[in-house]
């Protein structure tokens, strides 16, 4: 591992002892949680110059709880315990959450951390995905205290995002939401332990005469530098009756919100492609998921 | 710069002196002489290297060692008792689920989560369990079929 001048290991166990180590260190610090993509850096030369390697998951910043507005999930919680929250495993308008858990192996999900996923800011990664179509929140803790920005805002580029060098991820928060609302997560791997080829969430629900409402439709996957939101899509499908006219149209519509990388993976073409017919698919089941809450019949 | 860490391996403490870039599958293999996780890859995709973090599969490749203290470590070595194999091993004998052997013992830990977890015989399920882990010998069905066998049986 590229990790040439790596000096020390630190466990801290509270937000001042990290911060003051971040403001020791400054730009040469990485944060650790799970450590699941420390060799996706490596290979990206990405870990250069990192002296100071700082293992956050005895931070006690695990677990999900809740405020009148949020449910609030600690940023080493991990994938596994996510998973095994009855909230998002069975509350449909959380299910994008849950889909994006099931493709990776258990290798991965007893140890990488929603935080991590998030904080590394890789294109390719899952819940970034389907958190964007749930309208998640961040809080960042630093030097001088805490602020919350929204997730679409956090990350700027591949593996960039907006924490200051003395700054770090503290907790996700996910909206409360009204029981009439379903979302889902698709992705297109080549095998369960690839990143995606392209990733896509879907959120709707369903107003008083049946129509499509609260539209959110998120891509990742290297559609573009950063995961992002399909707004002209969303647009399209707002007020209007559900169709599979209307789910194609709004796969149609998302190529003028992406920009695909074209890699070792898959073609920009290939990416633009499959983000249509994914787009779709999520809307399906996204409204198959409304229509059961519903109980209507399918 | 080395520090020292102690590290609980299948029962046993071990206060060893690591650096911090050294991950766990080099402090195993190299400092302990726990040969069982293998190094394939060494970049989290084979499964090789795999072994248990407080009862979880995890890839000893992508863990470093100063990460792995204050938890119950478990390789291969460590789910026999004495010279009676684990139930798992058993059946790899029993159903020719080992060819080459590299990636048996890191296929032994992720099935031994799912058995300890009381997974089921489908196979759909045993599969999704073993998604983790690559063999380039046997194509799978006999590793399936042992760990169905465990499964069914219900030993272990």
């Amino acid at each position: 591992m590229s990790l040439t001048s790596l000096e020390k290991f630190y466990k801290p166990t509270n937000s001042s002892e990290l911060v003051s180590l971040l403001n020791d260190y400054e730009d040469s610090a990485l944060i650790l949680a799970g450590g699941s993509f420390i060799h996706g850096l490596a290979a990206r030369d990405l870990l250069w110059g990192v002296q100071a390697l700082i293992d956050i998951r005895g931070m006690g910043l695990t677990g999900v709880s809740e405020d009148s507005a949020n449910y609030q999930i600690g940023a080493t919680t991990r994938l596994i315990d996510l998973a095994r929250t009855s909230l998002f495993n069975t509350n449909p308008a959380f299910a994008a959450i849950a889909d994006a858990l099931t493709y990776p192996p258990k290798q991965i999900l007893n140890v990488a951390t929603i935080g991590g996923n998030i904080a590394t800011a890789c294109p390719f990664f899952d819940l970034p995905t389907a958190l964007l179509a749930l309208e998640a929140d961040l809080q960042i803790e630093g030097t001088n205290g805490a602020r919350d920005i929204s997730l679409r805002e956090f990350a700027l580029s591949p593996f960039e995002n907006v924490l200051g060098s003395n700054e770090f991820l503290s907790r996700i928060m996910v909206p409360k939401t009204n029981a009439n609302k379903a979302s889902a997560f698709l992705k297109l791997e080549t095998n369960a332990n690839d990143l995606a080829l392209v990733n896509v969430a879907a959120s709707l629900s369903l107003d008083s005469r049946g129509n499509c409402c609260n539209v959110r439709i998120a891509l990742g996957g290297g559609v573009a530098g950063t995961p992002v939101r399909a707004l002209a899509a969303e647009q399209l499908m707002e007020n209007q009756s559900p169709s599979e006219e209307l789910f194609k149209e709004a796969g149609e519509l998302v190529l003028g919100d992406i920009d695909p990388i074209s890699d070792h993976r898959a073609s920009a073409a290939y990416r633009s492609a499959m983000a249509k017919v994914f787009t779709t698919r999520s809307l399906q089941r996204s409204y198959q998921r409304v229509l059961k809450v519903q109980g209507n019949s399918i | 710069m080395k520090q020292l860490i102690t590290l609980k391996v299948n029962n046993d403490q071990y206060e060893i002196a690591a650096n911090p870039w050294e991950t766990l599958l080099s402090v195993l293999r190299d400092q302990l002489g726990l040969n069982s996780p293998k190094r394939g890859c060494d970049a989290g995709g084979c499964g090789c290297c795999t072994v248990h973090i407080d009862g979880g599969a995890v890839y000893s490749c992508m863990m470093f060692a100063h990460s792995a203290q204050d938890c119950e470590i478990t390789t291969v070595e460590g789910i026999s008792k004495g010279k009676s194999l684990h139930p798992l091993q058993e059946a790899f004998i029993d159903k020719g689920a080992v060819q080459c052997g590299y990636c048996t013992s890191g296929i032994l830990m992720s099935a031994k989560q799912y058995i300890d977890e009381g997974g089921g015989s489908e196979e759909k399920q045993i599969r999704q369990s073993l998604s983790g882990n690559l063999c380039r010998c046997t194509g799978y069905q006999k590793i399936v079929d042992a760990v169905k066998s465990v499964a069914e049986n219900k030993i272990a």
